[in-house]
């Protein structure tokens, strides 16, 4: 015979479900818009049979814990992929700075070289006009500053790239600790448990950070997670944080070091600080070089057309003044200069005489002269100008690749861990009647209690 | 399952999407360009440089031609006085050689060739915005100066050469005529040949010496008339080449609109559509406002 006990105990149990049930509801109502949050559902079980006599009763229900709902493979995924939309922001929003400094028409370097040549066919009609003669040396002072403003804020970009290495390594540093806290929480609380849930969401939500900063590699998914760069470097093992750290290296830029002091600058890939490290160690120098060999081809080339003619004192071959500082390598970009401020020391004359222009042809001849790998000036300048803007549109359009990308990822992550209100409406009406018709059986349980009770007294 | 979340992230993504394209298109219709920036279209921006700077050239080219042809006419009208003072020179030379003349009248004469002479100098020296425009390409100097010592009691200061000027891409002209080919070349000076007029006339010379005065003279000024048409020739050439720069910017205007400009109807219809998409996308988002079950039950309950 089963006892009233039994059923009594069965109801009670189904109760207290009912109600972990409408918790669950009322934690993921709550947490309808936090960051990172899966949605929970209780665990529920048959509770085992028991016999009694010859007859097997079910024993209730059981709760057996409380799952968060996550999909660990999307999570790898979207990690990958905020990897690479980091990389590509940061670089995106260094080189769009760099843009601006090679403008394609007005201002800019490109538009100097062609006033200076314009200023060297003016002075060919009338090659003794003092203010012709000007004309061409503030064509030239103007040349050589737009380079130097172009030079120095090039400098002045990789700069502040470098301080932004800084904080990025800081804030991986941050993240990767709080990551190994929360490993070690994670292995002190119980599986299936809200706390437990609870710590995954938040240590999701921290790896989906880093990911946003730096290249991440994951091994395992437990309180025994491990995180590596790609190359392998170590960030977190467990409950212990490898923080990254940064110093000044000989080229003058900050180096990124492992906690075993390996040098691992060039081997960051991913996030925020691969797109980071891109610029500053790649493109802004390689755009820097070639800006000074453009700067110092022109400067050896126009002072090679001055060296072959006769200014207005009648000095001709040595006893000539250059025209530019002859600088030629790195930096002849940031320092090139105008090197006379006597307009009658331009050498405009191939025969000695002062109204000879023929020496001029020299210097517009350096319009169409190879100056610098092979290419002219302002074939040189497009050429720049070309550069950056493919090394932005290639990146821009990877970025609203892995936007998309990261959308749809998103999406799906979000049907799986999301909550949805409709959903969490009809499970609070579920676990609501369920609560009600358990309580209901612990009424009847109790008048049948009162039942068997009277039947004593009445006797 | 759609999460609630999930549909106020597909609102905003798409809001963003649209506000992204509105935005561009009204970049492009307030700049009246395609390529705002070189990664829009870098190939397009290269070609730009190039196209800008070719522009700035022809504007350049244009500037010199309007400076160059207004020297080059100053010259030759100059030059047609001396022509026509010449041909005076040759007619009262002829006078001179009538056997009939007396000696006052020849004195006269004499007299009258003198004066030419000395015009003939004054244009020689001729300079236009202070530089000498005879003297090849000494131009800081007039090129004839009195000289009893020289003959034709005149010397050449200047030299043989010439300045050329570019006046388009490619295409150099030489811009002046030293005065060794117009008035002073080896067998034909036009001072020596004045002087020698002079001197026949006034030492009452024969018939024979006078008429070889003047013919001293016709090829002297044949000389200068053929040196001449250089500066006429050269207006032309300049001129033809103004006529080709003109349409040569007009040109380059029209692939630089091509290269970076916009087409209008393709920005207003893409300004168009991304007005429309975000309207249609803030309507679909006000109807998805309390449409959950949970809002539904909250009403039962009231």
């Amino acid at each position: 015979m089963s006892s009233l006990n039994g059923s009594m105990w069965i109801a009670l149990n189904a109760l207290q479900a009912q109600q972990v049930g409408m918790e669950t509801s009322a934690n993921n109502v709550a947490n309808l818009n936090t960051p990172g949050y899966s949605r929970q559902v209780p665990v529920l079980e048959e509770a085992p049979a028991y016999v009694e006599g010859n007859v097997v009763v079910g024993g209730g229900v059981e709760v057996e814990g409380i799952q968060s709902l996550r999909d660990n493979l999307l999570d790898l995924q979207i990690s990958e992929e905020t990897q690479q939309q980091g990389n590509s922001q940061a670089y995106v929003s260094a080189m769009d700075q760099v843009q601006t400094l090679f403008p394609d028409d007005t201002m800019g370097i490109g538009q100097q070289i062609s006033a200076f040549f314009q200023s060297v066919n003016s002075l060919s009609t009338d090659p003794s006009d003092t203010t012709l003669r000007q004309g061409v040396l503030t064509a030239a002072q103007n040349m050589a500053s737009s380079f130097n403003n172009t030079a120095t804020q090039l400098t002045d970009i990789r700069q502040q790239l470098d301080s932004q290495v800084q904080q990025q390594a800081q804030q991986v540093n941050q993240i990767t600790q709080q990551i190994a806290t929360i490993n070690a929480n994670l292995s002190n609380a119980g599986a299936n448990t809200q706390e437990y849930g609870a710590f995954i969401d938040q240590r999701s939500e921290l790896i989906q950070q880093l990911s946003g900063l730096i290249d991440v590699s994951q091994l395992n998914n437990g309180a025994s997670l491990t995180l590596t760069t790609k190359q392998g470097t170590a960030l977190v093992v467990g409950g212990q944080s490898y923080a990254l750290s940064t110093s000044l290296g000989s080229d003058g830029v900050q180096h990124i070091f492992s906690t075993q002091g390996e040098d691992i600058t060039g081997e960051i890939s991913g996030g925020q600080l691969g797109g980071t490290l891109e610029a500053r160690d790649q493109t802004v120098p390689s755009l820097q070089t070639q800006l000074d060999s453009l700067a110092g081809g022109m400067v050896t080339a126009l002072n090679d057309a001055q060296s072959k003619g006769t200014d207005m004192y009648g000095n001709s071959g040595t006893s000539l003044s250059n025209l530019f500082e002859p600088i030629t390598g790195a930096g002849a970009a940031a320092d090139m200069a105008v090197a006379i401020s006597d307009p009658n020391l331009i050498a405009a004359s191939s025969d000695g005489s002062q109204g000879s222009n023929g020496n001029l042809a020299n210097f517009s001849a350096v319009a169409n002269t190879d100056v610098s790998n092979g290419m002219t000036p302002s074939g040189g300048y497009g050429n720049l100008v070309f550069q950056v803007g493919t090394a932005v549109n290639n990146q821009t359009s990877e970025l609203d690749a892995s936007n998309a990308m990261l959308q749809q990822l998103t999406q799906q992550q979000s049907s799986i861990s999301g909550v949805s209100l409709d959903q969490e409406a009809s499970n609070l009406l579920l676990y609501q009647h369920a609560y009600q018709a358990a309580a209901q059986v612990i009424t009847t349980i109790d008048q049948m209690f009162e039942t068997v009770l009277n039947m004593g007294a009445g006797a | 399952m759609i999460s609630t979340l999930q549909l106020s992230n597909l609102v905003l993504n798409a809001l963003e999407t649209s506000d992204e394209s509105e935005q561009g298109a009204l970049t492009q219709l307030t700049s009246g360009r395609r390529v705002n920036a070189d990664s829009d279209d870098p190939a397009a921006a290269a070609q730009e440089v190039n196209i800008s700077s070719q522009m700035n050239d022809c504007d350049q080219y244009l500037r010199s031609i309007t400076s160059l042809t207004s020297e080059l006419q100053t010259a030759d009208s100059s030059l047609n006085s001396v022509v026509t003072a010449l041909q005076q020179a040759i007619s009262l030379g002829t006078e001179g050689a009538n056997g009939t003349l007396s000696e006052p009248d020849r004195t006269s004469i004499a007299q009258q060739i003198k004066g030419i002479s000395q015009e003939v100098f004054s244009v020689a020296n001729l300079s236009y915005n202070g530089t000498y425009v005879f003297g090849g390409t000494e131009t800081t100097q007039p090129p004839y100066v009195l000289d009893n010592s020289a003959a034709g009691g005149v010397s050449y200061k200047g030299n043989d050469d010439v300045n050329s000027v570019e006046v388009a891409q490619g295409e150099s002209v030489a811009v002046n005529q030293p005065g060794s080919q117009l008035f002073s070349a080896p067998d034909a000076n036009v001072f020596v040949a004045l002087d020698d007029l002079t001197t026949a006339l006034e030492s009452n010379g024969t018939t024979d010496d006078i008429g070889d005065a003047v013919t001293q003279l016709r090829s002297a000024y044949d000389q200068l008339t053929s040196a001449r048409t250089f500066y006429g020739s050269t207006v032309d050439q300049i001129v033809g080449t103004q006529v080709f720069l003109d349409s040569e910017s007009v040109q380059l205007a029209q692939q630089q609109n091509g290269t970076v400009g916009i087409d209008m109807d393709v920005a207003v219809t893409d300004l168009t559509n991304a007005e429309e998409s975000r309207a249609a996308t803030v309507q679909a988002a006000s109807s998805l406002q309390g449409m959950t079950l949970m809002d539904y039950l909250a009403n039962m309950a009231r």
